[in-house]
């Protein structure tokens, strides 16, 4: 029996495709799992790395009732511009007073489906309303110690360690773009970009450029796991 | 090479076992790694750099610092590159620019036996006549530095992000004691130099301890993290301390919490007959020479200065084996500290006129004579042969970024420069831009600079050291005693400003140009200003230098330029268009299909959706989702319309308005529940709207949410005759039949397993169906659209077809003045409404008469199609324009829309359009849909 093909795409696929990248199904889209080196790319992420996580789980939810909702959910969420990990390794990033995105690189059901079926079987009010963040934002990590030197060739925020705390959240302009920011937790930098889907060739393009100097490179979603 | 090369120790900055090849004007030479251009060519002889601005008179080293323009040289396809600040790499070529020939045999140096004929302002006063035009081709074969090639592709630029708590320009002792103090006090500190190697005059000073307390300095710098810039200029200081700094092909914009300027000094040249000839040398240039690239400047050389630097260099030179024929020191016995070792020193003398060589452009002789008042001599004058001619007649500071963030240059008559005045917060003066000159005083002034830095707090201004003469101008009856060196004015061109009726700095800056060449007066501000001064009968005191902008230095376009980050937005779908052939046109910052293949596909394309099915990628469309209870009220206010009574699972017509009743937007609102409206909204719109609805609501403050979801959705509309079947041999769980799925209804569900939103719409008056779906899903469902028998068609063939139905798009049938009655919508305004956003406004202007109105017009099918934007005349005046118009193979006719008098509205009423070509076509009114006029097709 053939294998379906997944319907979805990564907002970057030709460029996943362009840079070699071995594309797998990724829950129900197609991911760049490796590009043909892994311990190139396991490498690159202490040095510096770029994944496409676009096809993995995301969520948003906003509006009147979000955090509150949130809470009875059993999901803590962080103050203001902050992000937190959640039981399992989600990150739930408070964008706002009302405004939440919670991300998971599980290819597994994770807290973002688990929350987007609460919400529709739970019609209780005020509770926000979802955004589709899957679809309305790329998801990128870029990773490694040089993270912070490539992102100021985009970026005016000082996204320097010494000064961007783990787990802070930048919502600001990066390569002209509005983009969210997420350091994430770790010894080494690494950060999470999410903006305009329909941007992303574009962003992936200015972050190969400005990883090129830096000797980045793109590395896959199997990398990640290790 | 040349035997003008010193042996070591001279040559700090030199690699002597790396040589290195390059060429300049076609001749080969060869210099050392870590020279600049300028100095291996110094060490090989080579007086001539370039050829001036206007006279074309031979000019060599001037200061060896990178901040004049002598030493301008075309590097490949780049002009005006600083020979003094260009790291000499193997395999360099450059050419001398400004010249007709060769720089050695420059055709236009036959331009200065006009000089006479050319004072001050002859520009403003000769070339009206006979006319501009008669002048203009030579002057703009004239004009300009270099050679600009626009074939040549420009170099890799960026720009990058730094960030500090204490930004130090200059690492000179000052900025170099500022930045330890500041990182000793916990600052994050950057320091900034535009040398290839920090230490400034401790490098080529006489302190023979000087590179090794640099390297202490670094060695401490560097333990505390400090970052090093080298090789990297500011050339702007913007508001919030933001500097602009340019390194390389980098631009780096920099955000510091204080900033110290030890920027240095920057020395003056004295004025006198031909003192721009090679071979007239300031000072610190020859100490540079010397000691940072073991280059003797000349064999024999005569010094005039005003203070002890001008002894130093005496006696660099007489080290490095150069005779010193002569010291004159522009102050009288009582005011001098001489150094004099033994130099043959004549106090009270001053250098009257240089005399160049007869066999080429260098320095041959000076003649010297005693200096018995202000800029006055005795007349007595005496020869002495000579190479060179070293001045070091004083300086003024290097504080044009303090100007750029508000502070002044003010003339100081007790030290006889500028002084910087009015520093703004955040910003601290060290070192000699201080007007602190003494080494040991230098270092203190930067410690104290820098520990202000970090506390945040302003200090007082230190005494300053006395280094400039108060008049190092002796003007010469024949003129060629030059003021501003890049522009060629002398001391009578500033006098003739002056009688010219042009007597303040500023106005005399504008109509002499001195200080408007590339060296922005840094060179010439404070000669000019005691000339136009003197002659003008003003004080010197308190005046301030004119105006400081940025750049300090001339920038590329490049640089400012940096990599193109230009955003642009694709659908989803954008790869299978360019598979497809399509062109792409550009909307807003997203590309569409034009059209697929050839233009002439358009009419095809047409016929696809008239006759069959065709699909095309509408996901620039704007997508908002309104949730809450208080949503439909929400939309009520931002709309013309009314949605309180939409039926779920119906779409409805928006127009939206300003508040002066202009039509901004227009789209559907489709109703997916009580509390869910989606809506759509123009391409170019949504943006706007969303932002409007936003501030509405803040102030509203409903119960609704608002979230712009346009890149959310792709989005494709099948339209045609046959896009049901079409859309049917899709698996899918909604009901197509026209019973459970009729026209102006929206559906939700799946299709082939992708999850959409289907609204049935009629824009290009077809049977259609919008089918919106998360963007990751958009390649998908096209694919499977074109498997099933759909065919594309681009925004053009779109263009046609709902023209053919007569139905406006918001920005190209309407403009920012027109409100729903003039384009015809006065149907979709709602009466009895409590309000709406534009509604007053629209009310006043319904109850006066039509200006204007937007009707169908039809041409003859040979007609020519006219332009959008022709004009429509009535009675020999301007009517209306054409907002659309095409030929409709359908209808047999040209068809369009256009706005006309009021009078001409009324269907059968003729309308003339004037064409590009001035010629006229007759346009007769027709009611609109021009195609299906009972709108039949779309409700199939």
């Amino acid at each position: 029996m053939t294998a379906v093909r997944p319907l979805r795409r990564s907002f970057v696929h030709r460029r996943l495709v362009a840079s070699g990248g071995h594309l797998a199904p990724f829950r129900d889209a197609l991911a760049a799992a490796d590009y043909g080196d892994p311990t190139a790319e396991r490498a690159a992420l202490s040095h510096l790395g770029l994944a496409d996580l676009s096809p993995c789980p995301r969520a948003g939810f906003k509006g009147p009732g979000t955090a509150e909702w949130l809470d009875a959910e059993g999901v803590t969420v962080p103050a203001i511009n902050r992000a937190s990990r959640a039981a399992a390794g989600e990150l739930v990033v408070r964008l706002g007073a009302r405004e939440v995105l919670v991300l998971s690189a599980s290819e597994a059901p994770s807290l973002p489906d688990i929350l987007q079926s609460a919400w529709a079987a739970n019609p209780v009010s005020p509770r926000g309303y979802p955004v589709p963040r899957q679809d309305s934002h790329f998801w990128l990590l870029l990773a490694g110690e040089h993270a912070p030197a490539c992102l100021a060739k985009l970026c005016a925020v000082d996204l320097r360690p010494h000064r961007f705390a783990e787990l802070e959240v930048a919502q600001t302009q990066a390569m002209r773009l509005s983009v969210i920011i997420i350091r994430d937790a770790g010894s080494r930098p690494a950060f999470h970009l999410l903006g305009d889907s329909a941007s992303a060739e574009y962003a992936w393009d200015c972050l190969v450029d400005a990883m090129r100097e830096l000797n980045g490179r793109p590395v896959g979603l199997a990398s990640l796991g290790d | 090479m040349s035997d003008a090369r010193l042996p070591q120790p001279w040559g700090l900055h030199l690699d002597r076992s790396r040589p290195l090849r390059f060429r300049f004007e076609g001749r080969a030479y060869e210099g050392l790694a870590g020279d600049t251009l300028a100095s291996a060519l110094a060490a090989n002889g080579v007086d001539l750099l370039s050829r001036s601005f206007k006279h074309h008179r031979p000019r060599g080293l001037l200061t060896a610092r990178g901040l004049d323009a002598n030493t301008y040289v075309q590097v490949g396809d780049e002009p005006n590159v600083a020979a003094d600040r260009l790291p000499l790499h193997d395999g360099l070529s450059a050419r001398g620019q400004n010249c007709r020939g060769s720089l050695a045999r420059d055709r236009d140096q036959r331009l200065e036996r006009l000089a006479r004929f050319l004072p001050v302002g002859f520009y403003y006063k000769a070339f009206y006549r006979p006319s501009w035009r008669f002048w203009e081709r030579l002057i703009r074969a004239k004009a300009g530095l270099g050679r600009l090639d626009p074939s040549s592709r420009p170099a890799y630029h960026d720009k990058a992000y730094l960030h500090a708590d204490v930004a130090v320009i200059g690492a000179g002792p000052a900025g170099l004691a500022a930045a330890a103090a500041a990182s000793a006090g916990g600052a994050e500190v950057v320091l900034i130099d535009d040398e290839p190697r920090p230490g400034g005059s401790l490098l080529y000073g006489r302190d023979p301890d000087g590179p090794a307390r640099v390297e202490a300095m670094l060695h401490t710098l560097r333990e505390r993290g400090v970052r090093v810039l080298s090789e990297a200029t500011c050339t702007g200081l913007f508001a919030d301390n933001w500097l602009a700094v340019v390194q390389g092909s980098r631009l780096h914009e920099l955000r510091a919490r204080s900033l110290v300027l030890a920027t240095g000094s920057v020395e003056q040249p004295m004025v006198f007959r031909n003192n721009d000839l090679p071979g007239v040398m300031l000072a610190s240039a020859v100490q540079r020479l010397v000691r940072l690239w073991a280059v003797r400047p000349g064999r024999r050389a005569v010094v005039v200065t005003a203070n002890e630097q001008g002894y130093e260099a005496a006696l660099d030179l007489r080290e490095a084996g150069v005779a010193v024929a002569q010291v004159l020191d522009l102050r009288d016995q009582a005011g001098a500290q001489p150094l004099a070792h033994g130099l043959p020193v004549r106090h009270g003398w001053t250098v009257t006129e240089a005399l160049p060589a007869r066999a080429g452009p260098r320095l041959e002789a000076v003649l010297i004579d005693r200096i018995t008042g202000q800029g006055r001599t005795a007349g007595e004058p005496e020869a002495i042969g000579c190479d060179l001619l070293v001045t070091s007649a004083g300086y003024t500071p290097l504080g044009q970024l303090a100007c750029h963030a508000g502070a002044r240059l003010v003339h100081d008559s007790g030290i006889a420069s500028f002084r910087v005045e009015g520093l703004p917060p955040g910003l601290h003066l060290a070192g000699s831009v201080n007007q602190v000159f003494e080494p040991e005083r230098v270092l203190d002034d930067g410690r104290a600079a820098g520990e202000a830095a970090v506390e945040g707090k302003p200090r007082p201004a230190p005494s300053a050291d006395i280094v400039s003469h108060p008049w190092p101008i002796f003007p010469h009856p024949k003129g060629k005693d030059f003021v501003d060196l890049d522009e060629d004015q002398t001391v009578q061109d500033l006098r003739n400003a002056v009688a010219d009726g042009f007597d303040s700095p500023e106005l005399a800056k504008r109509y002499s140009t001195a200080g408007m060449g590339p060296s922005q007066g840094r060179h010439s501000a404070l000669n000019a200003l005691r000339i136009v001064q003197a002659a003008a009968g003003g004080s010197l005191g308190g005046t301030p230098v004119t105006t400081q902008r940025p750049p300090f230095l001339p920038e590329s376009f490049a640089q400012l330029a940096g990599r193109g980050l230009e955003p642009y937005r694709l659908t989803p779908m954008h790869h299978r268009h360019l598979e497809l052939g399509a062109e792409m046109m550009v909307a807003g910052l997203w590309y569409r299909p034009a059209f697929y293949g050839a233009r002439e596909a358009i009419a095809g394309e047409v016929r696809t959706v008239r006759t069959g099915a065709g699909i095309i990628d509408v996901s620039t469309l704007g997508g908002l989702d309104i949730r809450g209870p208080d949503a439909a009220e929400l939309l009520g206010r931002i709309y013309t319309g009314t949605y309180a009574g939409q039926p779920v699972g119906r779409t409805r017509y928006l127009l939206a308005c300003d508040q002066t009743g202009a039509i901004i937007d227009d789209g559907v609102a489709c109703r997916l529940a009580a509390d869910h409206f989606y809506v759509t909204a123009t391409t170019s719109g949504v943006d706007a709207l969303y932002r409007s609805m936003l501030r509405w609501q803040a102030e509203w403050r409903l119960d609704a949410d608002i979230a712009n979801v346009t890149a959310a959705f792709a989005a494709v509309s099948l339209a045609g005759p046959r896009s049901r079947e079409t859309l049917a041999r899709l698996d899918g769980d909604i009901d197509l039949s026209p019973a459970a799925f009729p026209y102006l209804a929206i559906r939700t569900g799946r299709l082939a397993g992708i999850p959409v939103r289907i609204l049935r719409v009629g824009f290009v008056g077809e049977l259609g169906y919008e089918i919106h779906c998360p963007a990751s899903y958009g390649e998908s469902l096209w694919d499977l659209l074109l498997a099933s028998g759909a065919r594309p068609f681009g925004v053009e063939a779109q263009r046609v077809l709902r023209l053919e139905k007569g139905h406006l798009i918001v920005g190209q049938d309407t403009d920012g003045l027109t409100f729903p009655h003039e384009a015809g919508l006065e149907w979709a305004v709602a009466e009895g409404k409590p309000f709406f956003t534009g509604q007053r406004a629209i009310e006043v202007q319904a109850r006066r008469p039509l200006t204007r109105r937007l009707v169908g017009f039809t041409l003859p099918p040979d007609a020519p199609v006219p332009p959008e934007c022709v004009l429509v005349i009535r009675k020999g005046e301007i009517a209306g324009r054409v907002t659309s118009a095409a030929y409709s193979e359908v209808c047999g006719a040209v068809v369009g829309l256009a706005y006309v008098h009021p009078a001409d509205a009324e269907p059968g009423a003729r309308f003339t359009i004037k064409l590009e070509d001035g010629s006229t076509v007759e346009a007769a009114v027709t009611k609109p849909p021009f195609y299906d006029s009972a709108n039949e097709r779309q409700a199939l």
